[in-house]
């Protein structure tokens, strides 16, 4: 890798970085809460008793940080869990990268 | 729009995991064949920013709100439709088995929705506006918004077969929904930043997308 092309992967990297946590840091305090598209859509054709037994479902495997929140921790929870997702992808996309090309 | 496990009967759910593995696969090739040095470091910024991104539901009346996708941003960007396989099979991965957004029994359905037909629809519209010359943000844009639409209609449908949606009223209700929340959340923003990117560093597109297409 030639020393240009180095600065820039780092620039790259950088960007998407500061990029993704301003957003993460951002979006519990400005995200709309309500429901997507597809639950919407749910919400309003669906039969209500059917309706209830979906939203009650449980999912098929538990998740660490569900609804992109710590358990506890309010707002500032939320802020750490997209954190954490934002890196993880950085390092994820990155390491696949790496990886792929060997 | 990421499908939740009770969404899909089990038997659905492998049928669009059987679907989606060979378009998964062969992201993986063309991620073999022409990654480098620029493009690692460019999937994984795309994918912090677009995991960010889609944590952020824009309200769009109606009580409902939507968040960008992106598989057409990353493929336009990095110049292929298996970049946005590739790269939203990731995102959808994190936040399926991290964050419980989207079953984990669903992955292969949203992988099919949002990583393979949005991002596919939405590559292939922007390459066919800008043969015909059109500005690189309005073709963006135009993609972007398609490649959403189209992904909700296919969503709608798969919601009609699990016996979830009546076939009008979820066409309906989906399309309309997606048809706002295109718009902003994902024509918008694809428009944006591969405008920013074209102008601020054209070398980091394919050149074709940025160069005189009289030359091509």
């Amino acid at each position: 890798m030639n020393k240009k092309t180095n600065a820039d992967a780092k620039k790259i990297l950088l960007a998407g970085l500061i990029i993704g946590v301003v957003i993460s840091v951002l979006a519990p305090f400005l995200a709309s809460s309500d429901p997507d598209g597809l639950e919407s859509a749910a919400e309003g054709i669906v039969d209500p008793a059917t309706f209830a037994e979906l939203e009650e479902s449980e999912p098929f495997m538990s998740s660490p940080m569900p609804d992109y929140s710590i358990e506890g921790f309010g707002k500032l929870g939320e802020v750490g869990a997209i954190v954490i997702g934002t890196l993880l992808m950085l390092v994820l996309g990155y390491g696949v990268g790496k990886i792929i090309k060997g | 729009m990421h499908i939740p496990d009770a969404f899909l009967p089990l038997s659905h759910a492998l049928i669009y995991w059987i679907i989606a593995i060979p378009f998964i696969l062969m992201s993986l090739k063309w991620a073999r064949e022409e990654l480098d040095d620029l493009k690692i470091p460019l999937l994984a910024a795309l994918a912090a920013a677009i995991f960010a991104i889609q944590a952020m539901n824009i309200p769009i009346g109606m009580g409902t709100s939507g968040h960008m996708v992106g598989a057409a941003m990353a493929a336009i960007i990095l110049g292929s439709p298996w970049a946005g396989v590739l790269l939203l099979t990731l995102v959808l991965i994190v936040q399926s088995f991290v964050f419980g957004d989207g079953g984990v029994t669903a992955l292969g359905a949203n992988i099919l929705n949002m990583g393979i037909i949005s991002g596919f629809v939405g590559y292939y519209t922007f390459v066919a506006l800008k043969k015909v010359n059109l500005n690189i943000g309005v073709a963006a844009f135009a993609g972007a918004w398609l490649g959403l639409f189209i992904s909700a209609i296919v969503c709608s449908f798969e919601m009609t077969l699990s016996g979830i949606f009546p076939l009008v009223g979820g066409l309906i209700a989906m399309g309309t929904y997606h048809a706002i929340i295109g718009v902003i959340g994902e024509g918008l923003i694809t428009a944006v930043a591969v405008s920013a990117i074209a102008s601020a560093r054209p070398d980091l597109l394919p050149e074709t997308f940025t160069g005189d297409v009289h030359n091509e």
